[in-house]
């Protein structure tokens, strides 16, 4: 069964903003699952939708086969959420937000210790656990509430932007804990971002997003190699007879898409995906054609280019730096209080 | 089930009012200076045996100890809606939302955290004013009843502020709205001033007024004694009015989104 299967939502906000404008999708279980696009592209709206936090305009969403509007108690049970906004109450303990979280979600006071500290000590919060929110990091706290999220341990798992305004370091221990939870949880997940990074490490597949409109869909690599693939540039030591049978080879194999040699014999190669494992293969071919390689050097295409070729334009990281900005005050000013 | 969540919901609350110590304090320094300021002031204007008959009792202070309680309950309770709009602005209504309870025992838990909140607070104004040397005539039971009033006072004021400020995205608006309600409404009750010596037109204001049906039974077991038939009327209106405030509050949260 498809996790979830949206199908040409609309959501247009009271203003008259047109947040969603058409969007079909649906996610497979134990797929990892990435909304890519820059802020004000929907990807929030979107997931509120699919959780039942806001009624689509139209369109229609399932959620493990079960209509969400018709019966949003019975998604809300299997699915876990973090918002972009980190809802931590910080006039309370970790443990106390926690603790809360679990009753909210009917676990047992069993349960809820247990399980808490399994996902406390995951997040690395176990020891600050009795201390006041408020006196947590701002990546703490966003770790604190994805451990709240995790905590009825959901089939299904929400994340709006998890690493939105946090260093690189725990953004990278962010990205693990992800990681972890799909191989050793079997969850599926959904996440959103404007990290390209980020969505190319996470996700089998990407939906990049602008605008409320879905511009293209699938894994990070098909992205890029829809875009030309990996090229990679061969140079050999020296110019020999034995290099025209060799180009033939390489030629053969597969995944190799095209081949272009300029008259000083510098040598392009197109790859479909993974050239960086094509590379062994191509040396060990050249050793035994008896041609030695001088330099090999790869270039990918990253999902900045896919994103410029979509879009047309760069993501808007100048805007979204300032809303980060602003979040972080706002975050200290809540601090100060 | 909803009990159970409202629960909860209730417990946040609580953990976090007790924890706030300056408003405890505040809590308690508020009530002492309104009784033992006002108390004192009014004192010589009760020696008057004219007034002495108007207020039912030669004490201004255990006429206005009714008065002061249901004020403070009331300041208080209007103050839940604040938490909402809070809990909007932080993300955690969002939170509350997108979990598996019962929308309705989202108010409903908040409002119990008000009425367990005037209890409280009723409790400290009573026990200053016994300090001060106000004395029930029912002694204990009635002061008991004095407190189970006021938490329900409170409950139902909470129930207002909630319906009010789901509507609402900043905390500033809410508070003008909620003063604009509340400032009138003990001002046109009898919490600070016999309706007797009230103007018609006020008077009859102030026997609509919901606050002085919370006054006057307290007030009667205060100064008095039991009159279940004379109070009746007045505790079927308090009562009334927390179920309806109950069911309203309930609805504009079952109909509201992050929208
Ligand atoms: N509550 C709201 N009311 C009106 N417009 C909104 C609201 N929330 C978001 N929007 C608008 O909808 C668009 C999409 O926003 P959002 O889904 O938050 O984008 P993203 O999460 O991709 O940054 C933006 O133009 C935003 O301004
Ligand atoms: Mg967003």
């Amino acid at each position: 069964m498809e996790a979830v299967v949206v199908e040409d939502l609309v959501k247009v906000y009271r203003g008259g903003i047109r947040a969603v404008d058409g969007v079909s999708f649906s996610i497979a279980e134990q797929e990892v699952f990435g909304f890519l696009g820059p802020n004000g592209a929907g990807k929030s709206t979107t997931i509120k939708c699919v959780i039942g936090l806001l009624r689509p305009t139209s369109g229609r969403i399932r959620v493990f086969g079960v209509d969400v509007e018709k019966d949003p108690g019975i998604a809300k049970r299997t699915i876990g959420y973090a918002a972009q906004e980190t809802a931590v109450d910080d006039q309370l303990t970790g443990w106390e937000n926690l603790y809360l979280q679990g009753r909210f979600y009917r676990l047992s006071r069993e349960e809820i210790r247990r399980r808490g500290e399994e996902v406390l000590r995951l997040f690395g919060l176990w020891e600050r656990r009795n201390d006041l929110a408020q006196t947590y990091s701002g990546g703490m706290l966003k770790r604190l509430d994805i451990a709240c999220a995790l905590l009825h341990r959901p089939r299904l798992l929400f994340l709006d932007e998890p690493t939105l305004g946090l260093d690189v370091q725990t953004r990278k221990a962010i990205w693990d804990y992800i990681r972890k939870l799909r191989e050793e949880q079997k969850m599926t997940i959904f996440l959103t971002t404007h990290y390209m990074e980020e969505a190319d490490e996470l996700c089998d597949r990407v939906a990049i997003i602008d605008r409320g409109r879905i511009l293209a869909l699938d894994r990070p690599g098909a992205l890029k190699a829809a875009l030309g693939g990996d090229l990679i540039t061969l140079k050999f030591a020296s110019a020999d007879d034995r290099v025209p049978s060799l180009l033939s080879a390489i030629r053969a194999l597969p995944g190799v898409r095209d081949l272009r040699s300029s008259p000083d014999g510098v040598h392009w190669i197109r790859v479909e995906q993974r050239g960086d494992r094509l590379i062994p293969e191509l040396v060990q071919l050249a050793l035994a054609h008896g041609v030695p390689v001088d330099s090999v050097r790869l270039k990918r295409p990253t999902l900045d280019d896919v994103y410029l070729h979509y879009t047309g334009r760069e993501i808007r990281e100048a805007a979204s730096s300032r809303e980060e900005h602003v979040r972080a005050r706002i975050l200290q000013r809540r601090v100060r209080r | 089930m909803i009990l159970r969540d409202a629960l909860y919901v209730a417990r946040r609350e609580l953990l976090k009012f007790f924890r706030a110590r300056t408003r405890l304090v505040v809590a308690v320094i508020q009530p002492l200076l309104w009784l033992g300021l006002m108390g004192n002031m009014m004192q010589g204007l009760a020696q008057n045996p004219f007034v002495e008959r108007l207020l039912g009792t030669g004490s201004y202070l255990a006429f206005m100890t009714p008065g002061v309680l249901l004020m403070t309950v009331l300041f208080g309770g209007v103050f839940a809606g604040m938490s909402i709009v809070w809990d909007r602005r932080i993300g955690y209504l969002e939170k509350l939302l997108a979990a598996p309870i019962s929308r309705a025992a989202i108010p409903l838990g908040k409002m119990l955290a008000a009425a367990v909140q005037g209890g409280f607070q009723g409790l400290l104004i009573l026990l200053i004013a016994t300090g001060l040397g106000v004395r029930f005539a029912t002694g204990l039971p009635g002061a008991l009843f004095a407190l189970l009033v006021a938490m329900v006072f409170s409950f139902t004021l909470s129930g207002f502020s909630l319906a009010l400020a789901v509507r609402f995205t900043s905390q500033e608006t809410l508070m003008a709205v909620v003063n604009f309600f509340t400032m009138p409404l003990v001002f046109t009750s009898n919490a600070l001033f016999p309706r007797e010596a009230m103007p018609r037109w006020l008077a009859a204001v102030a026997q609509v007024n919901p606050v002085t049906h919370a006054v006057t039974p307290i007030r009667q077991v205060l100064l008095s004694g039991w009159d279940w038939l004379g109070m009746g009327p007045s505790l079927l209106v308090i009562g009334g009015l927390a179920l309806l405030m109950l069911v309203v509050a309930g609805r504009s949260f079952g109909r509201a989104t992050v929208e």
